[in-house]
């Protein structure tokens, strides 16, 4: 008995650092989640300030709004709950380049249909074939271009083409913010079970130490 | 990686928004339901519990985000929910600052949440 009392205490103690611990670590990434989130509101009001007043609100969001983080979640066999952050791929500069290239392509495009009188055959011949070569590509080119908007644009481009840096800045804070918050959300399950955990240990010792009673209380009485 | 992941949403002020959807958390989904709600000055509770019922609900909400003076005005759905997923997360806006006594989580975990911790 007196060896499972002694046990119970240990695991009791153990538990308990654990919990400590926990909370430490969280108050630790509160500290640093808040502090992140206070320097995103700055630059997002150093943006507003920059841009005007009416230019970084909500009535900037896009209509059409795809996520481009998603939050992983894992139970784990201590029943805890693992959280993590994935973001998707998009390639910005490229998407960006495409565009830079298919409004340079527009000018040859139209350039291309011009005729001019005064000219002899051959010249024209020449200039037809040109043409139609020049058709041909462009019909092929025609496909990979589309004007439709794409949902799954930065977030960025809603407040403008050029924006300023500070609101770059807001985007870099919150999204170091996002990857916080997933570890965060794990250690607040954590803090919770391990609570759990402490108090089931707890009782657990209790129940000993109430027979541990009752025992020297029957052997005194005999 | 198999699958989608669970999303982010949030439930703050204006600038809180547009700070997480400038993160790249928002959606619209197929029936125009958005994942964030811009608690304005004349936005109800009502409105906002619904909402944060509404997220609770989502089985592809994984976290859920909200400034804390928000989630003192329904402090009773916030700690009427006891599952792991989706978490809710209190955080600060521009004009409370985070305090960690008014926290759900917090407060569960420091035992002040119910008395029979104290036994």
């Amino acid at each position: 008995m007196g060896v499972s009392k002694l046990k119970s205490s240990v695991l009791l103690d153990e538990e308990l650092l654990r919990f400590m611990e926990l909370l430490e670590l969280l108050e630790e990434k509160r500290t640093a989640f808040n502090s992140l989130i206070e320097q995103g509101w700055f630059s997002i009001s150093k943006a507003r300030y920059s841009m005007g007043n009416k230019q970084v609100s909500a009535l900037q969001y896009a209509s059409e709004i795809e996520p481009l983080v998603h939050v992983h979640t894992r139970t784990l066999d201590n029943g805890g709950v693992d959280f993590h952050t994935e973001r998707v791929q998009q390639n910005y500069s490229n998407d960006t380049e495409q565009d830079a290239r298919s409004v340079e392509d527009i000018g040859p495009q139209e350039e291309g249909v011009r005729r001019r009188k005064g000219q002899d055959n051959r010249g024209l011949k020449d200039m037809m074939e040109k043409d139609a070569s020049h058709f041909g590509s462009t019909t092929n080119a025609v496909p990979h271009r589309k004007s439709e908007p794409n949902p799954g644009q930065d977030p960025l481009k809603w407040f403008g083409i050029l924006v300023p840096q500070s609101l770059k800045q807001a985007q870099s804070s919150f999204k170091q913010v996002l990857e916080l918050s997933a570890e965060i959300a794990a250690l607040q399950t954590s803090v919770i079970n391990t609570r759990q955990e402490l108090k089931r240990l707890m009782k657990d010792k209790r129940i000993l130490e109430e027979k541990v009673l009752e025992e020297m209380h029957s052997k005194t009485t005999d | 990686m198999a699958g989608r992941g669970k999303l982010i949403a949030v439930i703050g002020d204006e600038d809180t928004c547009t700070g997480f959807l400038l993160g790249g958390i928002g959606e619209l989904n197929k029936n125009r339901k958005p994942n964030f709600l811009v608690v304005e000055k004349d936005t109800s509770i009502t409105e906002i519990e619904e909402t944060f019922k509404s997220f609770l609900a989502r089985s592809d909400i994984g976290i859920i985000l909200i400034n804390q003076f928000i989630a003192e005005m329904i402090r009773h759905a916030i700690d009427a929910h006891m599952q792991s997923i989706p978490a809710v997360l209190e955080i600060p806006s521009k004009e409370h600052p985070y305090d960690a006594s008014k926290d759900s989580i917090l407060r569960r975990a420091k035992g002040m949440f119910s008395a029979e911790d104290f036994r």
